[in-house]
């Protein structure tokens, strides 16, 4: 037996039970790209707490040495401490009575363990390779994004370390300790990804979700990994070719995103600015001062360069009347003649 | 009175680790002419003390050995032919960068009317010296950085780390040697090495981790060498089309040996040698030590070079080995020998000979090689007296077989496979001698004898090496 | 497996039929196999007996080192070599053998991720109990792994294997799980799967699939394995569908040989 529960109903509760308990605090990833959050364990989190109606005061920051374990998401609790883990925050939801699996049938439930872990084994580090890997798409969107929004000095080296300790993930679940960022790697990584979103597909089918009508915690899962690439603007898109084709997986994706996350229109206007834009301008989006700076730092070095010539004295500037005018530029000129010397 | 230096070296078959002088030119003893010089050479003189001059770590007593023989000397030209000799043992010690060598009369109180004061003067090596080499071994090119601490603790011992990185091959290495006070050629070493081969004609990827410790010791005219080694073993496929009988020789194996060699050496040089002959034996036996390989190997190799008329040279070498796998378990890739190749039977490819499963070469447990050249200089002597000597044309006919035995049958059986199915090669090239490390030669070669399965560069063959057939 | 060797591996394995002699290679059974390459050996060999294809089964100390990929099993067919079950799979039905062609599209999406259920979760579990639980690991794993080879290089390989099995632990998040944790996952592992068989033969009703072999491979060895305690044998030992499961497929695929070829209990004091 399914049960419907209609947006408004959860919105309701929301708001009654914030009043009474301060409840949970979640730091977890900035958003961007209509995304709430761009990291997919974020993602997955956000989702499962507003399927489940779990009241969760969300802090979105962009400094990971700011959350209360040092990574991010990090999920703090009132008496069970700080929780770093996505599968054990939603198994504190879960013990808190915020459940959004309660209706799954026991075979619904054992699929919705075996799915996530087709989507961990599979998809997962294939995503990790394009977002982090993949050489295009880490310098031009992934590390540029974190550099941008990671404040200073921890942008200078944080994304590297990411980048290193993805690398070493990847390496490990893979069992290959050669692995490079190069084509032979990308395909098989690929191709059992590929198969995967086709599998995935092949089971939502026509439904909204994938069991009925009402969300689980699978599709937090799902929603958590192919949200980010389905909106990312990748150069190196092969992966996200795949997902757009998928119908219903997209629709999955932005029917959630439209239902659970409205746009709260304050993530990224410059984003949202260049993206009708082609690839052309987005160099000089990206900097739009920088016609602007380019001249103001041609001028500082003027400045500069005129400001040492004259508080040195290699140039001085004196008022003379005409008939002294020829003696001072012979004297200039012997001037400048010394100065050649000395070099 | 005139004070006489000795310069230079007339170098000796090389017996010990790094000399630090070498060549094939000789060089004599420069005198200052003196008016009385003859009347000195009749003279008889004594030594009366010998100074070395500019010692910081090395030990005194350590030195003293080596020129103790001066104080024999009974006249001047004695004395200056012992003092040469008393340099060029300082030298060979390997840790003074120069020796000079002064003779003068004693100028001390109790001096002798006749005698006479011989001082070394002698300049230290640093206590650490860094190289950087690029080195050629068999076929393959490699650079080498070495770290180098001679005389640690002041009596010759020398610890030596060398990091080699090759097209090929990595590897590292750390070497203790210390020599016997008095006995320069009695001396032991301690090796710690990784090293990590290729090897396409098998396509096997080899790498070794390993300790050994050796003891040379000069009898009579030979040189021996004792050694134990412990070798971790570990051998993986070098692509995913190796052959299964590659694949079935991948996984981990210990080895721990006891070696002895002989080495009698006469030859004037090792790379283009003029005159004088090479024998070398070594045996080496497995598995009684530890470790899970179990054999034993006999290794033999014999060169005779004579001059001919005009400047040429005629070299005969043979070579031979035989592997005994001691216990129910078939030898490993490891320890069996190759045959084939620019450095030992021209016109085949490298180690192309023998057993072999699906392209890739098992080798095998017993092989013969022989090989007879004829060094000429080049045609029309082109650059005579420089670059044109470093150059030689040579004619050759190479032979050999390497097989698998069954023990069981008997030598007669074995004498009779090894003599069957002989491969043999003969043509013609020019040899280039780098120095005093490595050949370099260019042949033609038409090979014989093929059987199915070899592999042969029929027609115009490079190689590389420093020990060729 | 790269794509482009896959490609031309089934290419040529779709010319030749199977052979007579085709092997599995597995480490040597009495000493030195484990746990975790038991059970992955036993699904393989439930595999090809469930497709009536034969082979015989060979053990080698080295085999680990053997395999292409670094695991085990692996099979050797005429000149191909294929290792782990997936790659085996994709082999057979290159050769025209399939057990899984009767399913739609949703039955092989759900076979595929029950599959990487067992492989994600009991497959870690039983390296983590056999490597990270240092009570197993000093009693029972590293005897055995290293009984083929002499000292010191026993000592040196099981410790180096013990370290790699600890990162990569590490790298999918179980090296803080505590050992009770890890029986946990087993029985949620184990619900699971014994929630969607409920009352059938097979997990997919009448015909058993490569995830009956898995299944089979992984429990069968769990309940017949000694280890320092009988903890994880008792989780599954919960579920009495999935214990006749396995006696099911013991009787049918298994029941022509003496029980000593399967029923090889792993003692830790051999």
């Amino acid at each position: 037996m399914l049960k419907f529960c209609p947006k408004k109903c959860f919105r309701v509760t929301i708001d009654a039970k914030n009043n009474m308990a301060a409840a949970m605090e979640l730091y977890c990833w900035k958003g961007d790209w209509d995304l709430p959050s761009v990291d997919p364990d974020c993602l997955t989190v956000l989702a499962y707490a507003r399927f489940s109606g779990a009241p969760l005061k969300v802090h979105k920051i962009t400094n990971p040495w700011k959350s209360p374990t040092g990574s991010l998401p990090a999920l703090k609790t009132k008496d069970d401490g700080c929780i770093s883990q996505p599968h054990k925050m939603i198994i504190h939801f879960r013990k808190q009575k915020y459940n959004a699996d309660y209706d799954l049938s026991a075979k619904e439930g054992a699929d919705t363990l075996a799915f996530i872990c087709l989507m961990e084994e599979k998809f997962l580090p294939a995503l990790i390779y394009t977002l982090w890997v993949d050489s295009k798409n880490y310098v031009d969107v992934t590390r540029r994004w974190y550099a941008e929004n990671i404040p200073f000095p921890l942008n200078f080296f944080l994304p590297n370390r990411m980048h290193s300790s993805f690398l070493d993930r990847l390496r490990l679940i893979k069992g290959d300790n050669g692995l490079e960022p190069g084509e032979e790697a990308e395909k098989e990584l690929y191709k059992d990804a590929l198969e995967c979103m086709t599998l995935l597909s092949q089971r939502l089918g026509n439904q909204t979700f994938f069991f009925g009508q009402s969300p689980s915690s699978l599709d937090a899962h799902v929603f958590g990994l192919l949200a980010p690439l389905l909106k990312m603007k990748l150069p190196s898109n092969k992966l996200q070719q795949h997902l757009k084709s998928l119908d219903n997986l997209c629709h999955f994706c932005t029917n959630i995103l439209t239902l659970y996350f409205p746009p709260e229109g304050a993530d990224g206007p410059s984003r949202k600015a260049s993206s009708p834009h082609g690839g052309d301008n987005s160099e000089f989006d990206n900097e739009p001062h920088k016609r602007r700076n380019q001249i103001l730092s041609v001028f500082v070095a003027l400045g500069a360069m005129l400001s040492y010539a004259f508080l040195t004295g290699i140039v001085s500037v004196h008022r003379v009347d005409s008939h002294h005018a020829v003696q001072k530029t012979e004297a200039v000129r012997i001037g400048e003649d010394e100065i050649n010397g000395e070099d | 009175m005139g004070t006489v230096h000795a310069r230079s070296l007339d170098p000796l078959p090389m017996t010990g680790p790094d000399f630090g002088v070498h060549g094939d030119d000789v060089e004599f003893v420069e005198v200052q002419p003196e008016s009385k010089q003859e009347v000195l050479e009749n003279k008889d003189v004594i030594v009366q003390r010998v100074h070395i001059d500019g010692l910081g770590r090395t030990k005194e007593d350590f030195l003293g050995y080596e020129i103790a023989e001066l104080f024999t000397a009974k006249n001047l030209i004695d004395v200056m032919k012992k003092a040469h000799e008393a340099r060029e043992k300082l030298l060979r010690l390997g840790i003074f960068r120069q020796v000079e060598v002064v003779i003068d009369t004693c100028q001390e109180e109790d001096a002798l009317p006749n005698g006479l004061d011989v001082t070394f003067e002698v300049k230290e090596m640093r206590r650490l010296t860094g190289s950087y080499n690029t080195m050629v071994g068999n076929n393959e090119g490699s650079m080498v950085l070495g770290l180098k601490l001679p005389n640690l603790f002041g009596r010759a011992e020398k610890l030596t780390f060398q990091f080699s990185y090759g097209t090929k091959e990595t590897s590292y290495g750390l070497s203790f040697f210390k020599p016997q006070p008095g006995y320069f050629e009695r001396n032991f070493a301690i090796n710690l090495y990784k090293v990590t081969g290729q090897f396409p004609w098998s396509s096997l990827r080899e790498t070794d981790r390993g300790i050994s410790t050796e003891i040379n010791f000069p009898i009579w005219k030979t040189n021996h060498t004792l050694k134990w080694e412990g070798v971790w073993r570990e051998l993986g496929c070098l692509a995913r089309t190796a052959s299964f009988a590659i694949r079935e020789e991948s996984g981990h194996s210990l080895k721990s040996s006891i070696s002895h060699a002989m080495v009698i050496d006469t030859r004037n040089s090792t790379i283009l040698p003029r005159q004088g002959f090479l024998l070398k034996v070594n045996q080496e036996l497995a598995g009684y030590t530890g470790g899970d390989a179990s054999f034993l190997k006999e290794d033999i190799e014999i060169q005779l070079n004579r001059r001919l008329f005009w400047d040429s040279v005629f070299s005969a070498s043979l070579w031979g080995g035989l592997l005994i796998p001691i216990g129910e378990k078939p030898s490993c890739i490891a320890d069996r020998f190759y045959l084939g190749g620019p450095t030992s039977v021209r016109g085949f490819s490298m180690y192309s000979i023998g057993p072999q499963s699906e392209g890739d070469y098992l080798g095998g447990e017993a092989y013969w090689a022989g090989g007879v050249h004829l060094y000429t200089p080049l045609p029309f002597r082109p650059g005579r007296g420089g670059f044109g000597d470093l150059f030689r044309t040579h004619f050759f006919l190479n032979a050999g077989n390497l097989c698998n035995l069954n023990y069981g049958e008997g030598p007669h059986a074995h004498l009779q496979k090894l003599a069957e199915c002989i491969r043999w090669s003969y043509g013609a090239g020019i040899v280039l001698r780098l120095g005093n490390i490595a050949r370099l030669e260019l042949n033609y070669c038409i090979p014989m004898g093929v059987q199915s399965g070899d592999r042969i560069c029929d027609g115009v063959q490079f190689g590389a090496g420093i020990r060729f057939l | 497996m790269s794509l482009a060797a896959e490609a031309f591996v089934s290419q040529i394995a779709a010319v030749e039929p199977w052979p007579e002699n085709a092997t599995l290679y597995q480490p040597l059974k009495d000493d030195q196999i484990l746990l975790s390459d038991h059970a992955s050996s036993l699904a393989v060999q439930a595999y090809l007996r469930m497709c009536t294809l034969p082979v015989q089964v060979a053990c080698r100390a080295n085999a680990e080192y053997m395999s292409p990929s670094g695991k085990v099993p692996f099979i050797h067919v005429g000149n191909q070599v294929v290792s782990e079950l997936g790659p085996i799979v994709q082999f057979t039905k290159a050769k025209g053998h399939s057990l899984s062609d009767g399913l739609n599209e949703v039955q092989k999406a759900e076979m595929k991720a029950y599959m990487e259920l067992v492989n994600s979760m009991l497959l870690t579990a039983e390296l983590y109990i056999l490597w990270c639980d240092e009570n197993t690991a000093k009693q029972i794993t590293v005897p055995r792994y290293s009984t083929p080879y002499p000292w010191p290089l026993n000592h040196i390989l099981a410790y180096q294997k013990q370290w790699e099995v600890k990162r990569k632990m590490k790298a999918i998040g179980w090296a803080g799980k505590t050992i009770d944790q890890v029986y946990e996952d087993v029985s949620q592992c184990c619900q699971a799967l014994s929630q969607r068989l409920g009352t059938q033969p097979y997990f997919f009703n009448k015909q058993p699939t490569e995830l009956d072999a898995l299944v089979f491979g992984h429990l069968f060895t769990i309940l017949t394995t000694e280890l320092t305690s009988d903890a994880l044998a008792e989780r599954v030992k919960n579920y009495s569908n999935l214990l006749s499961f396995c006696q099911r497929i013991e009787k049918n695929y298994f029941g022509d040989n003496d029980s000593s070829s399967i029923v090889g209990r792993i003692s830790p004091f051999s």
